[in-house]
């Protein structure tokens, strides 16, 4: 295969513009699977990703087609289509030369069609829009080319029309690909650089990297260098995805494959990184590499306390295969044992804690989520603090920074005032607005992430009668009067229950969760004190009062046995059930309260 | 030494919150049911002496003069002791000259009456009708036929109900001058007409306000609190009842009657027809060490007295304290410990069961 005739590419869309209906037609008609072999939307291989319809993990497919004679060799790089995943997303654009951004007939552009595209273009590739789903009934076809061509600035003749679903317009689109995206370009002299872009792992193999080579040749059996980790391996396979895997005993540049090393831990190989050789290497590595640092914490806990172990091997598979995934132990005095975890996101947080409920079968308590602050504490000390029981006393706090995000709202504009009365009920500082068409408009605020962590989507999905769709980028870090409020239990903290928020969110906040626990937690002997309090002040208060009556009014000798299973049940429930302060917890309690939002 | 409980599940009405096992009372079926008695008490008894004989129902006192006599003549064969407590349940509209001749020439020594509430709105409720003129009439009758022990059951907190009503129930129970009275917050349980009619329980606030002004009431009258729901003028207290209670052993005859006889608590069919037949068998369950304790238990602290301690640990061989977590019970004050016997403490016995559950 000659090297010029090579094209790197990814697929880029908003959620459920048919991505990976469209990737699953590549495939069929480049011959890479018979029809009969597909499963529909082959490169979703996890159930999860098929029935959320996204894509969590990258991979990357080597197809052959041949046009006007000559043989060409396309190398399909899969993206993540969350906003969780975007640095990810970046580095697999990084090892493309070219993207096709894919927009619904029917919906036109949405958030994550922006913000894909934004990628796209920060990584210099050359774009082709298509308009997919051009059989729907409801199509408008016509529309939405206008805001491809007002918004985004394409041409007329370069908006390409398909259908994923039907097959019309993919071998256009393939040969599109192949006359408008520039093949790679090729260096096979000089220090080997090449890109790491995804990474999984393999049972028998151990991590196997998804790279593209930029310059130089990785043979087989080569003595590698990965750069930014500083640590040497030897080449023990390379290959090709067709998608199944060929082995191969080298990549030259511009190429597209895996590589495997005997390497164990996927954190060994890092996203971004860049590949070397040991004894030959290059000056500079290739740009752009960040590590990776999970933006959102929470404690995940056993609902049932003996399954701490079986949680923690469940964490232990899930990081073999997810870089991204970081995790310590963590103990609370009212959920007992479990860990505290970093995710890149609400959606990895999702995704993770589903499939260990689904995939191992334990079922967890997740704490409310918590970003990462930056605390400068008076003696001019700066703490990055991921959980609120690593919150500093308040006397020793100078000031508190928040991660801010910048948001893509798109919706009809009718409701602009709902968008920007939500925005600002969290917190949001207005930036602009912009019409995409007619009667559309992108909504521009900063706004913190913690407020979106905290019920963001549900509220924007209820504002909007599931009209808008939403995306985001982190803006930095902005000072704000954040304070971090107890909850007590007959005078002792529920340290599961402590949150970092915002001062003038406390009160309501503290008055819901006291008036909650008063409702879920069964009367006792004595009377119960519930308080939200910042520092040393109680902003909320409720009593549960002492229990009056709990007998068995008559006893006589028939209902002697089955009085005695009464009092079994009740004697189990309180095994169930968590002491705090000499209060017992029924563990629905806390599950109430932490996955449910006002 | 045992007690005895005889099951006549026959009524003449229903009450709605009732949830034994009672059926219409029908000549045909109750002289067949009192031929089965017969037969069981002939196959089951083993010649011990008898402390108690309890006779309950559904309603004994919806049988004839003639099947009761009958009743007393076959269980002539309970070896009666010198001082055995024979207790007949009666409604008050069954008690008649002939009743009360026929109950006292077989020597019953006590009467149970379920008179409940004089409250029309209470009755109505209940599915029952007296009048308290009524009620103040049989009770002269009754001791004038020589009966000394005379227990009346109350129920309070039924739906609705109010605490000037408890009072004024109380203050007319209280005229009648029983020796015994039994006093229950009315449970809704399944399967009543009460709970098909989605009838709901009385407030707990409510509830224990009425029940601790019925305890302070009755014993400012002179009974004795002697178990959570009964009191009794001195030397009055029953002592069918505290065979349960002190988890001692009894036989139980008749239809879904139980007993507890050995290692094993028992409890006959709840089929009528069934028992006719002699098809008795209900279920049964066979006790080991620490459930014969756990049952000792959860029964002797119902007593306001307690649990004998020494001579818990004599019967099990097993220190107390060993056994239950007594320390931290006692040290909250939810338990007393007072020459020698171990009880609930007063303020805690109607939230009793919040302790069980820590013990058992």
């Amino acid at each position: 295969m000659k090297q010029k005739n090579i094209r790197n590419f990814s697929i880029i869309a908003h959620i459920d513009h048919g991505k990976s209906t469209l990737a699953d037609r590549i495939l069929e008609i480049t011959g890479a699977l018979e029809k009969r072999e597909m499963v529909s939307q082959v490169l979703d291989s996890m159930d999860l990703e098929r029935e959320r319809g996204i894509t969590i993990k990258l991979n990357a497919v080597s197809l052959t087609y041949s046009y006007q004679n000559e043989e060409y060799l396309l190398n399909l790089i899969d993206t993540p289509g969350h906003v969780d995943f975007s640095y990810e997303v970046s580095r697999s654009l990084a090892a493309c030369e070219g993207a096709v951004l894919v927009v619904d007939a029917a919906q036109g552009i949405e958030a994550q069609t922006l913000a894909n595209l934004y990628l796209a273009m920060a990584q210099d590739l050359k774009i082709i829009p298509v308009i997919n789903k051009i059989d729907l009934p409801n199509a408008n076809i016509s529309k939405v080319k206008e805001e491809l061509k007002r918004v985004l600035g394409f041409q007329e003749e370069e908006i390409l029309l398909c259908s994923g679903k039907t097959g019309v317009g993919v071998k256009e689109l393939i040969e599109a690909i192949i006359r408008v995206i520039p093949p790679p370009k090729i260096n096979n002299d000089g220090p080997l650089r090449a890109l790491i872009f995804d990474s999984y792992f393999d049972p028998y193999k151990g991590v196997v990297g998804l790279i593209k080579v930029e310059d130089g040749i990785l043979k087989k059996k080569d003595e590698i260098l990965l750069m930014a980790n500083d640590t040497s391996y030897q080449v023990s396979e390379i290959g090709i995805h067709t998608p199944k895997e060929m082995q191969k005993e080298e990549l030259k540049s511009g190429e597209v494959g895996y590589f495997c090393a005997q390497i164990k831990e996927i954190s060994s190989i890092q996203v971004g990184d860049t590949i070397t050789h040991k004894d030959y290497p290059a000056s500079t590595p290739i740009h752009g590499y960040q590590k990776m640092k999970p933006m959102v914490y929470s404690g995940i806990f056993p609902v049932e306390p003996n399954r701490y172990e079986m949680l923690k091997e469940a964490f232990e598979k899930l990081k073999l295969n997810d870089a991204a995934l970081t995790i310590e132990p963590e103990t609370s005095d009212a959920l007992g044992f479990g860990f505290r975890v970093g995710f890149l996101g609400l959606l990895h947080m999702d995704i993770i804690t589903t499939r260990i409920e689904r995939e191992f079968s334990i079922p967890v308590i997740a704490t409310s989520p918590s970003v990462v602050y930056k605390v400068t504490l008076t003696s001019g000390e700066l703490l990055l603090i991921d959980s609120p029981n690593k919150m500093p006393e308040p006397v020793k706090i100078k000031k508190i920074e928040e991660p801010f995000i910048y948001t893509n709202i798109i919706v009809p504009s009718e409701y602009i005032g709902s968008i920007m009365e939500l925005c600002q009920k969290k917190r949001g500082i207005y930036k602009s607005l912009e019409y995409i068409e007619e009667k559309r408009v992108n909504i521009h605020y900063e706004i913190p992430l913690s407020e979106i962590v905290y019920d963001f989507f549900d509220k924007l999905k209820s504002y909007t009668k599931g009209y808008a769709s939403f995306d985001y980028e982190l803006c930095g870090y902005q000072e704000s009067h954040l304070v971090k409020m107890n909850i007590l239990l007959n005078g002792e903290v529920v340290d599961a229950l402590s949150v970092i928020i915002h001062k003038d969110f406390a009160y309501q906040r503290g008055k819901i969760i006291v008036e909650k626990l008063k409702e879920l937690i069964p009367r006792q002997m004595f009377q119960i004190p519930i308080q939200a309090v910042i520092g040393s002040k109680v902003i909320a208060r409720e009593n549960i009062s002492a229990l009056r009556k709990n007998v068995l009014a008559k006893c006589y000798g028939g209902d002697v046995s089955r009085k005695r299973k009464l009092l079994e049940k009740q004697k189990e429930g309180k095994k169930r059930m968590k002491t705090i302060g000499s209060v017992d917890v029924p563990q629905e309690a806390f599950l109430s309260i932490l996955s449910s939002e006002e | 030494m045992k007690a005895v409980y005889i099951h006549i599940p026959f009524c003449k009405s229903i009450c709605s919150y009732c949830d034994f096992c009672k059926v219409f009372y029908y000549p045909k079926w109750s002289y067949a049911y009192l031929k089965a008695l017969k037969e069981e008490i002939d196959d089951v008894y083993m010649g011990e002496e008898v402390q108690s004989i309890y006779i309950g129902g559904g309603t004994p006192s919806s049988l004839s003069c003639k099947e009761i006599d009958y009743l007393f003549y076959f269980i002539k064969k309970f070896k009666r002791a010198s001082f055995c407590e024979v207790t007949f349940e009666c409604n008050l509209e069954d008690i008649t000259d002939d009743l009360l001749k026929v109950l006292k020439k077989n020597k019953v020594n006590r009467l149970s009456i379920g008179i409940e509430s004089f409250q029309d709105q209470n009755l109505c409720l209940l599915g029952r009708n007296h009048s308290f003129q009524d009620a103040k009439e049989k009770m002269k009758k009754i001791r004038s036929y020589g009966f000394s022990n005379v227990n009346l059951d109350l129920i309070y907190a039924i739906s609705k109900e109010s605490l000037k009503m408890v009072k004024d129930d109380l203050r007319l129970f209280l005229k009648l001058k029983p020796d015994h009275i039994s006093t229950y917050s009315l449970m809704i349980e399944p399967h009543t007409i009460l709970a098909h009619q989605h009838i709901k329980p009385i407030q707990e606030e409510i509830d224990r306000k009425m029940y601790d002004t019925i305890c302070a009431t009755l014993k400012r009258k002179g009974y004795l609190h002697y178990e959570v729901s009964n009191f009794a003028k001195k030397g009055k207290e029953s002592r069918h009842n505290l065979t349960y209670w002190n988890n001692e052993e009894y036989y139980g005859f008749g239809l879904s009657a139980s007993g507890y006889l050995g290692n094993v608590r028992y409890t006959n069919t709840k089929n009528l027809f069934a028992y006719l037949k002699g098809n008795r068998k209900g279920e049964s369950q066979i006790l080991d060490q620490k459930e014969k304790m756990d049952h000792e238990v959860m029964l002797g602290l119902r007593k306001l007295k307690g649990i004998n301690v020494a001579e818990f640990e004599k019967k099990y061989q097993i220190k107390m304290s060993d056994a239950y977590p007594l320390t931290p019970l006692l040290k909250q004050k939810d338990l007393t410990l007072k020459k020698g016997y171990l009880a609930i403490s007063d303020d805690k016995i109607y939230v009793m069961n919040e302790i069980l559950a820590k013990m058992i």
